[in-house]
């Protein structure tokens, strides 16, 4: 058996688990071999590559028990807090109280995908008149009517405004099955006037004092409510280390980030970089726990880079990713087509950012909400995009569109323009739906001939 | 020495035999595509061979591309389209800068840099909308072959307005249009207008000439021009446009040949 850094299917993963656990591998309690959560009904495991490292095998235990981990806290007697469309702010603030547990119900939109349609949450939103012109994420909808997802959560938020119209209207049909929510505005960030008081936000972008201080009074409503739910006080003192906690966690992911996608050899796959990127903005419902499971995830990259190995070969195309994928599977596909991840964007490059703690904790979560790039223009976010992905050395680009998700229905062209303008590399742009199994060949032939195209201009 | 491009594109399989040595093509052929795709392109390589008095054991190598390109398992390697339709339209159109290429289930807007080399590309969304497929459907509901469908076209005197990119619901329009009386000469002809608003909207804000259309839909009549007018840029067919995938995979068979085996223009 190679025990070297590789990608291995859910079948050679017994084997190596089995290895793992006789060489004395440690698991926390939600360890345990991957295949288990097929018998949960995680059929998408079954044709998916992942990452052969005990680091990858606890990020893939830790998502997929997320739902134990709820039930164990309503079970205690937390209060849980669902955090919806905000990407990343509400979770610090109900993370600073001990006895409060935020997640995210919109995550609810890659169940399809991971249970290959067997859940049948699209078929209940159907029902409630949220058909497939609407973003996948409508499968929240089913969730919270099936109740087999996640527990009911004791305070809904919503943030509006400046996000995703199609998860507005999601979240308003869910409230009009009687799930109350408190809506917060997020207002379209704009360009100070001149001589207009202004502020500076995470990321390099600037924005009116007035929208800060607006933001800030409508994360203080979300505040109280966390407070009155949750039947405790929260000082600035416990606010301040919860920003402090979410830092560590962001700081984790900064290093993971550049290690990964600057090293010669991708250390680690596209997929397990996703699934860990995405702890930035939920947790995963146990902070404390996410930082250990990144700590564990960059001590093997480092490792790796240490010992010049990876998991692709050495002259992958290095490929900037926009938006995250419905179907995980494509993150395997863009590798198999020659590419590797050296960078993304997937809609919270602002949870990325370190939260200001020379600030006003309030004022410091405000400017972060107002850093989020679908409160922006996709101008921001394509110059963003374009800074980042230079950067990291990107030699492509792909934006994955999501179906029906209006906040990406446009942005796309701009994208790939302004790339194209500054940085000259070819782009492409893919859609990518729950399962994409009948357009792996189309998504394939795309992903080839950007990697075709790029490898074309390295020999010119 | 003679090397095999073979397209396996979705309505057809073709192939190009290319004398390496003597710079210039063997023979070419096409056969309409299957479900057995690998028999289907044997088969027509072994025809192709035949033709040319050649042996299979004079092919040095085989490029597959088109959709099945991973599917033939004869084959030494797969190119995309993108690529292949590249190096093909350079050969044949050495001053080509823009590349559209319509064929049965894609359409493609390939940009070249002046050596050639493919600088950027797009391609359609994965619905059928501006593509060989949505002709089909149209021919079908119009009652002609997709070979009199230009014909057809040219005969109009207003082109119907098609509103609707997606296939199914322009098929609809078009069922609704003959229902009010539209001649369906008209309909024909807004039928390849609305296809090349469509390629043409792929390209952005910049189209640099000159620009070459290739692929399946190129041969038919009408089409060309229909493009120029969504360009408003003069559009050129490239000689054989259903083949160009073919050479173009046939040209980098050769250039993987050892130096001095591949004699060619192609400089991607």
């Amino acid at each position: 058996m190679n025990d070297g850094p590789r990608k291995i299917t859910l079948e050679e993963w017994e084997a190596r688990y089995t290895a793992l656990l006789a060489a004395g591998m440690r698991e926390p309690w939600y360890g345990g071999p991957l295949s288990r959560h097929v018998a949960d009904g995680d059929y998408r495991l079954r044709t998916l590559y992942f990452d052969n490292s005990a680091a990858a095998l606890r990020l893939w235990n830790f998502l997929l028990t997320e739902e134990d981990r709820l039930r164990e806290a309503r079970a205690q007697g937390k209060t849980i807090v669902g955090a919806m469309k905000d990407l990343g702010t509400v979770p610090v603030i109900a993370f600073s109280l001990s006895n409060v547990v935020a997640f995210y119900p919109d995550g609810a939109w890659w169940i399809p995908c991971i249970m290959e349609l067997s859940a049948g949450l699209f078929r209940i939103a159907d029902k409630l008149g949220v058909n497939d012109a609407f973003c996948p994420v409508r499968a929240m909808l089913g969730a919270f009517v099936n109740e087999a997802h996640f527990p009911i959560p004791d305070l809904l938020t919503c943030s509006v405004g400046a996000t995703c119209d199609d998860f507005s209207a999601i979240a308003q049909r869910l409230e009009g099955l009687g799930h109350g929510i408190l809506w917060w505005e997020i207002p379209r960030r704009r360009v100070p006037d001149p001589g207009e008081d202004a502020v500076l936000l995470p990321g390099g972008f600037v924005a009116p004092a007035s929208q800060a201080a607006f933001v800030r009074s409508e994360l203080e409503r979300v505040r109280a409510a966390i407070e009155t739910a949750a039947g405790t006080r929260l000082d600035d003192a416990a606010l301040n280390a919860g920003i402090a906690a979410a830092n560590r966690v962001r700081r984790l992911l900064a290093a993971l980030r550049r290690e990964a996608f600057m090293a010669e050899r991708a250390p680690l796959p596209a997929l397990e970089m996703l699934i860990a990127e995405m702890l930035a903005i939920h947790f995963c419902s146990d902070r404390a726990e996410t930082e250990e499971v990144l700590q564990d995830l960059l001590a093997e990259v480092r490792t790796r880079v240490d010992a010049r190995q990876g998991v692709l070969p050495r002259d992958a195309v290095r490929v900037f990713w926009v938006n995250p994928v419905a179907d995980l599977r494509a993150m395997n596909l863009l590798e198999e087509c020659g590419g590797r991840i050296c960078g993304t964007e997937y809609l919270f490059c602002h949870a990325l950012d370190a939260i200001p703690e020379d600030l006003a904790p309030m004022d410091a979560l405000a400017r972060t909400a107002l850093a989020d790039p679908m409160a922006g223009s996709a101008g921001d976010r394509a110059a963003r995009i374009c800074r980042d992905a230079d950067a990291f050395g990107a030699e492509a680009l792909v934006v994955s569109r999501i179906p029906g998700a209006s906040h990406c229905a446009s942005e796309g062209v701009i994208i790939r323009e302004t790339v194209h303008e500054t940085l000259r590399i070819p782009t492409v742009e893919i859609e990518v739906p729950p399962v994409c199994d009948a357009l792996q060949q189309t998504l394939r032939t795309r992903i080839e001939a950007l990697v075709e195209t790029a490898r074309a201009r390295r020999s010119r | 020495m003679i090397v095999v491009g073979v397209d396996a594109g979705s309505r057809a399989i073709k192939a190009v035999l290319w004398d390496a040595e003597c710079g210039g093509a063997a023979a070419s052929g096409v056969v309409d595509q299957g479900v057995e795709q690998d028999a289907l392109a044997l088969r027509l390589l072994a025809r192709l061979l035949a033709d040319a008095g050649r042996t299979r054991a004079e092919v040095a190598r085989i490029v597959a591309t088109g959709c099945g390109r991973h599917i033939l398992r004869f084959a030494d390697a797969a190119m995309t389209e993108i690529t292949c339709h590249a190096v093909g339209v350079r050969h044949v159109a050495p001053d080509a800068n823009t590349i559209v290429e319509v064929g049965g289930q894609d359409s493609k807007l390939i940009r070249l840099d002046r050596n050639g080399v493919v600088r950027d590309f797009v391609m359609n969304d994965r619905c059928a909308a501006g593509t060989g497929r949505f002709l089909e459907m149209a021919a079908t509901r119009l009652g002609v072959s997709l070979g009199s469908f230009g014909a057809l076209a040219e005969r109009c005197r207003k082109p119907a307005v098609i509103s609707s990119m997606c296939v199914v619901f322009a098929e609809t329009e078009i069922i609704g249009l003959l229902a009010s009386g539209v001649a369906p000469e008209d309909i024909a002809a807004g039928i390849q207008a609305s296809i090349a608003a469509r390629v043409a909207g792929m390209s952005g804000r910049r189209i640099e000439t000159p620009i070459v259309f290739t692929g399946g839909v190129a041969l038919v009549p009408g089409m060309a021009a229909a493009l120029e007018a969504a360009f408003r840029q003069p559009v050129s067919t490239a000689p054989e446009p259903l083949m160009t995938g073919a050479l173009g995979a046939a040209l980098l068979a050769a250039r993987d040949l050892p130096d001095g085996a591949f004699r060619g223009r192609s400089s991607q």
